[in-house]
């Protein structure tokens, strides 16, 4: 305990670094490990190894064994560990290697992560976190490039995040391992090695449940999450030379919602898109969709535009990219709803 | 990129909703610049010229001429090239392109499923009009399959009296009895016959009749002329009519029956009840009281010629505050007629004839004598008011010199 507090303060002086996502994903269950005793990881890979992505480089070699522990290849069975270890008072960080690879553990997560709490009437509570790197667009192969964040979106009793920068990669998985509750905490692979950012090297935190706006706009609002968000910038940037300024969001938190910056903004624009790489049908962005019926319905100015992948299993790498949303597909979405 | 640009049929206000195209200016693929005239529109009360909305090239023209065309309709389209997009169309012009004609497909697709009925309209739209209290059931959309557009709620709640009234639908089933020659009720005479039918079944109309002796005004007019000032005598009525107006305020006023109030209005505008071959029109001498006769009747002289000629444009037939109807010059010794509304009434000039008088020794003389009416709306005044009011232009025009005593 001693000799985490001088690591903090040393933290600290350090400041700030550039740090890609994956390092600062690293750097943030370093500075949680530092600082909590009670954290630990789980995962296939990820103590010798470091992961299959890198995300615990080195941190066994810091931490031991005992913290940072490699699992056999079985999603239940450490899915469920890390149940009983939460139930025990400790803050368990499982490791998903991709979130196509959850399936199996399913029932650990719907039957007993999502309900401790509920089922011994808040005597327990579940401090979990689950990490799962999601998404298309890095050529894996079948299963790897899963977005499913719907299905546990639907589930109450754990919240659903998903970053976009290096600098909320650390500070809202920060939060989530210190939420009492279990916490999916999604990280889209595809951003993980993209653009640097100023990351502070000491503990910060980021409030789970609300949405940024990443750019102020007047026209239309486009709503998106994780690797969707440089697809809604790039858009909105072409948008700009034709004159229309989008407000594009970040809601950072799928379950719950932000409702008051969703509101806020179509409330302001009236014209909405919504992006996001998951299937259409049962999305996230369904769910919004009816959030905004419910708060904005009387400041619709145009029906509400959805570009999400279609509703097929994501295809192999050779086809993903007809898959994935484009800056075209947004594009086109943006005018249509501006100019109907 | 290229973009299509569309160029509707836009709402041109007073409940107009279709017009005639009388000539283009323009062929498919000739280079328009912005504002330069598309096409020229004969509307129900004037002739418009479109004027192109963006610059380019014309792309489709979709109606001939002589055809009508309801408002919010697409006459033509314009590919316009938009140099700001470039970054784009270098990124992949192709597809761009493509989904801009997908979009446009749908679009189109959309124009034409309305199965219910339904007034369309966004829900902000509907949010508008219902602050402006508003029943957006009575609004002409503008839009894409007649969509109620922001716009039109804000036109549409702007003249809240020439609009608000819709007129029965007429039966379509009804078979009549085969005529032997077919009028298209349609344009002007369709408008006059609202308007008409408006203001008799809404205002209970009274009309008082008197007799104006014009003999000494008559005089003054010759010696004007001799002098080379050639006026005609409704300037003189017109600027009697004005100070009368002035005098009794409840004959330049306008009843609000939903808000219980009479607004009297402080602005002095005449219509001029004008016959032209369309129809009836009533060109507007705005501000009144601020006018000279002399000027009034340049005025007047300009906007019934205009009015023959089908060239009124909108802003001379708005915001008439006290009509006149100088049928004279038809003939005529009494008529009734219909107050112009939301107006509170209207008075009439008939035909002056050379009549033998009795004078006050009892002699006989022969005077130049007009009848003359005032038509008020019973609601918001009495006969004796009217009575008081023509009484009043009376003795102003049976001694015009006393017309300089309300020179300003």
């Amino acid at each position: 305990m001693a000799l985490s507090k001088v690591a903090n303060k040393q933290a600290v002086q350090v400041g700030v670094k550039e740090l890609t996502m994956i390092q600062a994903i690293n750097d943030g269950l370093k500075t949680m490990l530092e600082e909590d005793p009670k954290t630990l990881l789980l995962g296939e890979d990820i103590g010798k190894n470091g992961g299959v992505f890198r995300a615990t480089d080195g941190l066994q070699d810091v931490f031991g064994e005992k913290r940072v522990i490699d699992t056999p290849l079985s999603e239940a069975g450490f899915v469920g560990t890390a149940v009983g270890m939460a139930l025990n008072g400790l803050k368990p960080v499982v490791e998903i290697q991709f979130l196509g690879f959850v399936y199996p553990a399913f029932e650990q997560i719907a039957t007993h992560v999502t309900r401790m709490r509920t089922r011994t009437l808040g005597y327990y509570s579940m401090p979990m976190v689950i990490r799962a790197p999601y998404g298309a667009g890095v050529r894996s192969p079948e299963i790897h490039s899963d977005s499913v964040e719907a299905l546990f979106v639907h589930l109450p009793g754990i919240k659903v995040v998903c970053p976009s920068t290096p600098y909320d990669a650390k500070g809202l998985l920060l939060a989530s391992i210190a939420d009492p509750d279990p916490v999916l905490f999604l990280e889209p692979m595809r951003l993980y090695r993209g653009k640097r950012q100023e990351v502070p090297a000491h503990d910060y935190r980021i409030e789970l449940g609300k949405g940024e706006i990443v750019q102020q706009g007047e026209d239309v609002t486009i709503f998106a999450w994780g690797a969707m968000m440089p697809i809604a910038m790039e858009a909105a940037e072409l948008m700009k030379e034709q004159g229309i300024s989008c407000e594009v969001i970040d809601l950072r938190t799928l379950y719950p919602l932000d409702k008051a910056i969703i509101a806020d903004s179509v409330q302001k624009t009236g014209r909405v898109v919504i992006i996001h790489e998951g299937h259409e049908t049962g999305g996230v962005g369904s769910e919004i969709v009816s959030v905004i019926m419910e708060t904005s319905f009387l400041y619709l100015r145009a029906p509400i535009e959805k570009v999400t992948g279609f509703d097929v299993p994501v295809p192999l790498f050779a086809l993903e990219h007809t898959y994935l949303p484009t800056t075209e597909r947004v594009s086109q979405a943006i005018q249509k709803v501006y100019s109907f | 990129m290229n973009a299509l640009v569309q160029v509707k049929f836009s709402d041109m206000g007073e409940g107009m909703n279709e017009g005639e195209i009388i000539h283009y200016f323009v062929g498919v693929g000739d280079v328009v610049s912005v504002d330069q005239p598309l096409v020229e529109m004969q509307t129900d009360k004037m002739v418009a010229e479109i004027p192109a909305p963006a610059a380019g090239t014309i792309a489709s023209i979709h109606y001939k001429e002589g055809d009508v065309v309801t408002v919010g309709n697409v006459i033509m389209e314009i590919t316009t090239e938009a140099e700001s997009a470039a970054p784009l169309s270098e990124m992949s012009n192709t597809r761009l392109q493509s989904a801009s004609t997908t979009i446009a497909t749908k679009k189109n697709a959309t124009t034409v499923t309305n199965p219910y009925n339904r007034i369309l309209a966004a829900p902000y739209t509907r949010k508008i009009a219902r602050e402006l209290g508003v029943d957006i059931e009575q609004i002409q959309g503008t839009g894409p399959a007649g969509r109620v557009l922001d716009d039109d709620v804000y036109q549409f709640a702007e003249q809240p009296e020439t609009n608000k009234w819709t007129e029965e639908q007429e039966s379509a089933t009804q078979k009549l009895p085969q005529a032997e020659e077919e009028i298209r009720f349609a344009g002007i005479r369709k408008r006059i016959a609202e308007k008409m039918s408006y203001s008799v079944q809404t205002i209970p109309h009274v009309t008082h009749y008197d007799e104006v002796d014009l003999t000494h005004l008559l005089e003054e007019r010759s010696v004007l002329k001799e002098m080379g000032e050639s006026i005609s005598v409704a300037a003189f009525f017109i600027k009697a009519v004005v100070i009368c107006l002035k005098e009794f305020p409840i004959f330049n006023a306008q009843l609000e029956v939903e808000k219980e109030i009479i607004r009297l209005l402080k602005q002095y505008s005449i219509g001029i009840a004008t016959h032209t071959e369309a129809g009836l029109m009533v060109p507007v001498i705005h501000d009144a009281d601020q006018k000279s006769i002399r000027f009034m009747d340049e005025e007047m002289k300009r906007l019934i010629k205009k009015a023959k000629a089908g060239d009124l444009k909108l802003a001379d037939m708005k915001q008439a505050t006290f009509t006149v109807n100088n049928v004279g010059p038809l003939g005529g010794m009494a008529a009734t007629p219909i107050i112009n509304h939301p107006e509170t009434a209207i008075m009439t000039f008939y035909k002056t004839k050379k009549v033998p008088v009795v004078t006050k020794d009892d002699a006989l003389e022969i005077r130049s004598v007009m009848n003359v009416s005032v038509t008020f709306d019973h609601r918001v005044m009495d006969g004796a008011q009217s009575i008081a009011f023509t009484n009043r232009f009376k003795e102003l025009i049976e001694h015009p010199t006393k017309l300089l005593l309300e020179l300003i």
